[in-house]
């Protein structure tokens, strides 16, 4: 028989932890903390008070350099409510929200697609891609106002030279959403494609090989392989263009043909609502309606976001 | 090895060549006038080639404005935002996507849903934010705002959760290495293609930003955005000049878009 | 990795660097500070060119105690943003600020945040330095004086000569005279024109309105800061007149100051155009040397005269040395100063003897014909009788109202239909 050695029983002794692992823990533990604090610091400095700023002066009836705002409770947001102008700015971005974040986020894939592959002088392409958002304001104005300029605009030239009628670019509500819409997808396209490279990069390569030796084509492949795999990408550049569509200002500004004008045209037809915001803060010195206009369009971004990030989600796992 | 997948054919690049032709084209309009004349803009039928003008309304640039002093701050505004925000973007992005932490989901919608405030009554409170912190005149009042931003951290957030798996984390938690140890040799390499367009878009956005350094430095400290603008007094605009001034301001942009989009490619080995 | 952990270290040694350097090299003063020995630092405010460069320098000269900082932005959409911010933030601004005319309706209910020059200027600046139509726009709604008048833009009337004779209409300096003796005949002309040449008469609805409003007893609002839109007869009035011209095919529907109105000169658009002083340089730089000696510029404008632009200098309650500050801004507008800087940048004086002095009077434009510009713009000056009243509000409705409207009709819009748009437009902006 085999002798067992007896040994002592086992006794739960609670073994007090070694330093190293109890600064492990602590480590484990504290980190993430440290690791975000670097955001929070910043925005506590920066970004808290222009949120508290904002959101007390829209209670108030506050005029800029008025010393006693009256206090209004939420008369601001009622009477937003009822306020024309300010539907008309949420039709008008919505509409070229619509207009320009659709087609872009279909091409900005498409562009990521073609750029990730096997390419000559990649690193030249990337660079071609992002130049747009570069660009100097001062030069795109010019430039968009020669192209869709009514009278001596190039596209209006080249419309009525094939027989066409020419496009009011700036009072025709729609045309002059086209033509902002154009004017963004222009600059933001390439930026959300370098994005969508990046996470098409990251892809493991394995799975996709697996899809390739499956016999799957290359169309095939990206639509049921490739995008499922970047939708947290996608749910980022969906969510990021949404909040940047909705929130539009540099583009419609530029697009007015009265410089540095906040109307956004003669009629308002393409004034976002950030550029009413804008105008009733900086030219109508009506700070608090202002910031209540702020406030919505936050509110309206949220929901809207929201829909999207679902959509996104939901579209992810149909495949 | 980077398989990269499918080998582009000629209607690949042909649509590249167009998109980037199109992208480029405002560039060389740009030059095109800064080449000429402003009264080149009022011709019907606008010439295609640039002229010998160039040289001349550059040097106009220096003599009206101070550029390099511009240049400089602009330089240490930008590098300095660039550093920092992907930095405590890749951090903050790491500590959300793959560290577990009590109110991380929270904390991470809350940051993301910052993004949809409109900013631009915020300069209003902004300033006397640093009016009050005595930041007003001084580069930090440009920098400190910006040192990380939620679009940063939401990207990051974003590309970690894919890029980085889980096993090579537990790998190196395994092998003893530290929480830090393993976002420097583990995360860090892995997003660089992610690390590095961010630092092109923080960059370039930093660069061209106009109105807050407009409102909070003073004139014996500008950026480079603030010194281009001063060549658009007067009631008539000579554009050529104030083109030449923003494509000159358009070189450094280039320049540290191409090092890092040449950084861009995934690193080799992902394994620490 | 070795390479990696360098690089981190690298990076944040880099932002550390980056972070000393800007915390350093980050020199500019603040407004007003009182350095060491009654050293006193000023600075000032201005957009677009005032002229002022050379003569900053001369004050520092003749003040040695004195250091002046130039805070000059180059359009002024950015700069009164900028001056609205600092106002709303309580802080920042410069000790002397300049604020052109069609935003001195923006702080002429603020006037309790400037300082009342009368009080803390120099004894000896009055009144009758300034045109008095001038001076009395500078005062804020309770009647303090809080801007010193600095440049104006006397109304004339340019025109092609070349495109008014092949109508057959009269170009010489006499026969214009009776073209644009009133605004009746100056339409009526414009019907002419058109019937003759099927061409445009003018550049844009909104200059014509602008300068025809101007000229009114009463704008858009009244001394006690309430809309007289639908119970004033000399808008009214004025609206239909330019509605009907438009209607007529006499306006070439450009919006001013944009891309298309410039090149609409080189494409010789209209005949006729809405010319302050400032403006000739405009004319001359956009319609180029293509068209030089074809645009011409007579005193007979219609209505009389007019005043379009020019700016004051205000001394905010902010200001740490306000009187000092106010000194520096009267020097600044005496007319010895003005008229240097009429030399350097064509800004036009404001000042009555500035506009007398022989260096004025002889000047003249080889562009438009060696006309003698600066005899005629002191002449138009003169024929202000009185500073129209500009309350709160009176620069947006003008700039977001009425000149949108009409740019509305301009594009097809009834003029009744744009009519209700300006009285809705208005009555918001002056609830």
């Amino acid at each position: 028989m085999t002798s067992t050695v007896v040994h002592e029983p086992r006794q739960r002794v609670r073994v007090r932890p070694s330093l190293k692992e109890r600064l492990a823990n602590w480590d484990v533990k504290v980190s993430p903390y440290l690791y975000i604090a670097p955001f929070f610091v910043v925005f506590g400095v920066v970004g808290l008070f222009p949120l508290l700023y904002t959101a007390y002066v829209s209670f108030f009836d506050w005029e800029i350099g008025d010393d006693n705002p009256k206090f209004l409770g939420f008369g601001n947001y009622v009477e937003l409510m009822g306020d024309g102008q300010f539907w008309h700015a949420v039709g008008n971005t919505l509409s070229i929200f619509v207009l320009s974040s659709g087609p872009q986020l279909v091409v900005a894939v498409l562009l990521a697609a073609l750029l990730n592959m096997r390419l000559r002088g990649p690193t030249g392409w990337r660079v071609g891609v992002l130049l747009p958002y570069a660009a100097s304001l001062v030069a795109l104005g010019i430039i968009f106002a020669n192209l869709f300029g009514p009278r001596y605009g190039l596209i209006n030239s080249l419309l009525e030279s094939v027989g066409l009628d020419r496009v009011e670019w700036q009072a025709n509500r729609f045309a002059s959403h086209l033509a902002i819409a154009t004017m963004v997808n222009w600059r933001w396209t390439g930026y959300n494609a370098l994005i969508v490279l990046a996470a098409m990069q990251a892809l493991p390569k394995d799975v996709m090989e697996a899809a390739v030796v499956d016999g799957a084509g290359p169309v095939r492949r990206f639509f049921s392989v490739t995008l499922p795999m970047l939708r947290p990408t996608l749910v980022f550049v969906v969510i990021t263009s949404t909040i940047g569509g909705l929130q539009i200002f540099t583009e419609p500004k530029l697009f007015d043909a009265m410089p540095g004008s906040n109307n956004g045209g003669s009629t308002n037809q393409f004034q976002t609502v950030t550029l009413y915001l804008y105008q009733q803060g900086f030219e109508g010195f009506d700070l608090g309606y202002a910031s209540a206009i702020a406030w919505v369009l936050f509110l309206l971004i949220v929901v809207i976001a929201l829909g999207n990030f679902l959509l996104t989600r939901r579209m992810g796992r149909i495949r | 090895m980077n398989t990269r997948i499918g080998r582009p054919n000629f209607f690949v690049y042909a649509a590249l060549t167009v998109f980037v032709l199109v992208s480029l084209f405002p560039f060389y309009w740009s030059f095109l006038v800064a080449s000429r004349d402003t009264s080149m803009l009022s011709e019907h039928i606008p010439p295609l080639l640039p002229g010998g003008n160039f040289f001349r309304n550059a040097a106009r640039v220096f003599d009206a404005v101070e550029f390099w002093k511009a240049l400089g701050n602009s330089v240490i505004v930008s590098g300095t935002v660039t550093l920092t925000t992907v930095l405590f973007s890749a951090l903050a992005g790491f500590a959300f996507a793959k560290l577990r932490f009590r109110g991380s989901n929270p904390l991470f919608v809350f940051i993301v849903v910052t993004l949809a405030v409109p900013t631009q009554l915020g300069v209003i409170p902004l300033f006397i934010a640093m009016a009050d912190l005595g930041w007003a005149g001084h580069l930090q009042a440009v920098i400190v705002p910006n040192l990380v931003t939620a679009f940063g951290v939401f990207w990051m957030r974003q590309y970690i959760v894919d890029a980085v798996p889980y096993e090579l984390i537990e790998a190196a938690r395994v092998d003893g290495c530290s929480v830090f140890r393993t976002f420097v040799s583990v995360v860090l390499p892995a997003i660089r293609p992610a690390a590095a367009i961010l630092a092109m878009f923080t960059f370039m956005m930093s660069w061209n930003d106009f109105l807050w350094p407009l409102i909070v430095l003073n004139p014996d400290n500008p950026t480079i955005q603030l010194a281009l603008e001063r060549l658009q007094s007067g009631y008539y605009v000579d554009y050529s000049l104030v083109l030449a001034g923003t494509t000159l301001a358009t070189i450094p942009i280039l320049i540290v878009s191409s090092c890092s989009a040449a950084r861009s490619w995934p690193a080799s080995c992902k394994a620490p | 990795m070795r390479h990696l952990h360098k690089g981190v270290s690298f990076a944040i040694g880099l932002t550390v660097l980056g972070a000393t350097l800007a915390a350093c090299g980050g020199g500019g003063g603040s407004a007003g500070g009182s350095g060491d020995g009654g050293q006193i630092e000023l600075s000032i405010g201005t957009f677009t060119e005032f002229g002022y460069e050379d003569l900053i320098t001369e004050y520092e000269r003749l003040h040695p105690n004195i250091k002046i900082t130039h805070h000059k932005t180059g359009e002024g959409g950015p700069y009164h943003q900028n001056l609205i911010t600092k106002l709303a933030a309580g802080s920042g601004l410069e000790d002397v600020v300049a604020v052109e005319e069609g935003h001195f309706s923006d702080i002429v209910d603020k006037g309790g945040k400037f300082n009342d020059l009368t009080e803390i200027g120099p004894k000896d600046v009055t009144a009758d330095r300034w045109l008095n139509w001038k001076y009395e726009a500078g005062k804020d709604s309770g009647g303090r004086l809080i801007g010193y008048g600095t440049d104006i833009g006397p109304l004339a009337m340019c025109y092609r000569k070349d495109l008014l004779e092949a109508a057959g209409l009269p170009s010489d300096p006499e026969g214009v005279k009776a073209l644009f003796s009133s605004w009746d005949a100056y339409f009526a002309a414009g019907d002419q024109y058109v019937a003759r040449t099927g061409k445009p008469w003018f550049d844009s609805a909104g200059q014509n309105f602008n300068a025809m409003v101007n000229q009114l007893d009463v704008g858009y609002l009244d001394r006690d800061d309430k809309l007289t839109l639908e119970t004033n007869p000399g808008i009214k009035s004025a609206w239909d007149k330019v509605t009907t011209a438009v209607a007529h095919g006499q306006s070439a529907k450009l919006v001013a100051f944009s891309n298309e109105w410039k090149t609409g000169f080189q494409q010789s658009a209209f005949a006729t155009k809405t010319c302050p002083s400032w403006m000739l340089g405009v004319v001359e730089e956009n319609a180029g040397a293509a068209n030089a000696g074809k645009w011409a510029v007579t005193d007979a404008f219609p209505g009389g005269g007019g005043n379009w632009g020019g700016s004051y200098l205000t001394v905010p309650k902010q200001s740490r040395h306000p009187k000092e500050a106010a000194e520096f801004a009267a020097w600044l507008t005496a007319p010895e100063q003005q008229l240097k800087a009429f030399a350097a940048k064509g800004n036009f004086p404001s000042q009555t003897q500035a506009l007398t002095s022989p260096q004025l009077q002889d000047e003249t434009s080889a562009y438009f014909g060696d006309a003698k510009i600066g005899q005629l713009y002191a002449e138009q000056a003169r024929k202000v009788t009185k500073a129209q009243y500009k309350g709160p509000g009176d620069g947006q409705i003008q700039e977001n109202v009425t000149t949108p409207a009409l740019q509305a009709v301009e594009q097809g819009t009834p003029a009744d239909q744009a009519w209700q748009q300006v009285v809705d437009g208005a009555k918001k902006i002056v609830k």
